[in-house]
């Protein structure tokens, strides 16, 4: 008999018609479940739905499929009127016929009825079954009926597999032949190749931009080898949408072959997961750790240069000592600044305040907005500020009881800005122009001009020192 | 003390002050003179054109960010001898340049005398 996709009959012939005991017209455009549903029993609904699963396979698979042998009990009515349900069993084809688009239309379904030999094989008693079974061509009907649990078995357990490769965090694809058609794949692996349509289709055709690179000779060694390849944190160029960009990735994969019952190599299995993150975080890594490298030991240079320019102008041992922790201190105090915001820089009033309030907080007005300055300009000022306060504590506005330092700052150009800063000492004894360059001063100047690309300008005026910068803030943007 | 350095001119191109400022007195104290000292690659550029008068280099791998490369690519054009100076150390630098004379951060007074002088091919008299 012939069904239809949604499982009603299309066609039988008398054979079907009297195992069935039943009128062409009665069956044909019905549904078979709707006809012929095994019985009410639990063990009836179980025979349907077996049956059912059959045909469900052939239309998802399109492939023939067998019930070796199927217990569907059939409806009779006896002659008091009432329906009691027969036991018979089946032994039943179920073959796909597709149209010209490779579309199943119909199922063919071929059936023989089995149930005497069944029910001779149950009727016997122990003492002749043994007689009985050879008569049966050594069991057959038990072969069969076991044949048929085996293969219910496997089916179920290839699903589960499946199921398990489907669902696989890793890429997974089975390829087969010499020129590697891809069988199957999960969704990680379509994900990896930006869902291109890959299925049935050889490598080189299916991945052109991977063949390109070495992956395809690698799996043309495979297998004609035989010996399985790994690859870790491997670099590919892939496109991850179709039409789209190569993008790099970085692969652990392996390509394991797949040997058939004689040993041979019929295909490829790959297996493996996207390190990319991994592979990125550990380059930052290195960079961070040669950036930190570099920052040490530039920090120790600056150190080494403050320790050699103290010396030069501290003949005293005592001194020195005090003037050179005191630079180093100024360094320290900018480093926990810009610590606080991750190095991204620090507040110009913040530096000014750290630096000059060793000598009394009201001693120092600063007045200005919010200026925030980058990591170099940040540790250049700080070092400035620490030698004019540490200037006016020894000859300036902070050795005198009531002298003050007015710090007054204000950003001009918006777009490229540039700081302007005043640093004016009153209230103390009167100042003359040095009359010898001490490194405190050659500092301030040199870190103005040569790391901020500023300009400074020291007027030792008779009531008091008055510095003027003039300070570009948005000069890294400029290259 | 060596008379070999004296009046030398020796380009510095090295973007911290108070680094800069520690090699040009260590060259003021071998009788060089320093010139720049440069704080960018461009002003490094600048100062090592033809017709500067400029007998070595010395010359920080990293200068603001940028590398310092071009400078030196100029300075082996002209075939005036230079040294680097950097806190990666020699693993630091490119293939092109690996196995230069190369000045480790931070250097001693010593160290900068005999690298330079190793680059000049001066000896000690």
């Amino acid at each position: 008999m012939l069904v239809t996709r949604d499982l009603r009959y299309a066609g039988m012939n008398t054979a079907y018609l009297e195992a069935v005991s039943a009128r062409r017209e009665d069956l044909l455009g019905k549904g078979v479940f709707e006809v012929f549903d095994s019985g009410p029993t639990e063990e009836g609904r179980e025979n349907a739905r077996q049956l059912r699963a059959s045909f469900e396979r052939v239309l998802r698979e399109g492939r023939p499929d067998h019930l070796a042998l199927i217990r569907y009990a059939l409806p009779r009515t006896s002659s008091d009127g009432q329906v009691r349900f027969e036991e018979r069993f089946w032994s039943a084809t179920h073959t796909p016929i597709h149209d010209d688009d490779g579309r199943v239309v119909y199922i063919l379904q071929h059936t023989t009825d089995v149930t005497e030999l069944e029910q001779l094989r149950r009727q016997a008693g122990a003492a002749r079954k043994r007689a009985l079974d050879s008569i049966l061509s050594g069991n057959v009907l038990q072969r069969a009926e076991s044949v048929q649990e085996t293969n219910r078995q496997l089916e179920s357990e290839r699903n589960r597999l499946l199921e398990m490769f489907m669902q696989a965090p890793g890429f997974i694809a089975v390829l087969s032949g010499r020129t590697h058609v891809f069988q199957m794949h999960n969704p990680a692996y379509a994900q990896l190749i930006g869902h291109r349509d890959i299925a049935g289709k050889p490598m080189c055709e299916a991945l052109p931009e991977i063949s390109h690179q070495a992956y395809l000779s690698l799996l043309d060694t495979v297998y004609s080898t035989g010996e399985p390849y790994e690859g870790r944190a491997s670099r590919v160029e892939i496109q991850r949408s179709p039409e789209g960009p190569l993008e790099t990735r970085w692969l652990d994969f392996i390509y394991q072959p797949i040997r058939d019952d004689a040993g041979a190599v019929v295909g490829i299995f790959v297996q493996g997961h996207d390190v990319t993150e991994t592979v990125l975080a550990a380059e930052r890594q290195k960079l961070m750790i040669d950036e930190l490298n570099h920052r040490v030991k530039n920090t120790l240079a600056t150190v080494q240069s403050i320790a050699m320019q103290t010396a030069r102008f501290h003949a005293d041992p005592t001194t020195f000592a005090e003037g050179f922790q005191a630079r180093l201190l100024a360094l320290s105090h900018t480093h926990d600044l810009l610590t606080r915001t991750h190095w991204e820089g620090a507040d110009l009033g913040d530096i000014l305040r750290h630096e000059t309030e060793a000598h009394g907080s009201s001693r120092v007005s600063a007045t200005g907005p919010r200026v925030a300055l980058p990591p170099a300009a940040a540790l250049s000022l700080g070092m400035v500020f620490h030698e004019l306060a540490t200037n006016a504590a020894k000859y300036g506005a902070l050795s005198a009881p009531d002298g003050r330092v007015l710090v007054d700052w204000s950003l001009a150009d918006q777009t490229r800005r540039r700081l302007r800063l005043l640093w004016r000492e009153v209230g103390g004894p009167p100042v003359s122009p040095p009359e010898r360059r001490g490194f405190g001063s050659r500092l301030i100047e040199r870190n103005v001009r040569h790391d901020l690309a500023g300009e400074v300008e020291l007027d030792y005026a008779g009531d008091g020192l008055a510095a003027t910068f003039s300070i570009p803030l948005d000069r890294e943007q400029d290259t | 003390m060596s008379q070999a350095f004296a009046g030398r001119r020796v380009l510095v191109v090295e973007d911290e002050s108070l680094v800069a400022m520690l090699l040009e007195t260590i060259l003021e104290d071998m009788g060089c003179v320093p010139v720049g000292p440069a704080a960018t690659v461009e002003e490094g550029l600048r100062l090592s054109a033809d017709g500067e008068p400029i007998d070595a280099a010395l010359l920080d791998v990293n200068v603001a960010g940028r590398q310092v490369f071009p400078v030196a690519a100029r300075l082996k054009e002209r075939g005036v001898p230079f040294v680097f100076s950097t806190g990666y150390g020699e693993g630091g630098l490119p293939d092109e340049w690996r196995g230069h004379p190369t000045l480790q951060k931070p250097f001693t007074e010593a160290a900068v005398r005999d690298a330079l002088m190793g680059a000049m091919g001066l000896a000690d008299v």
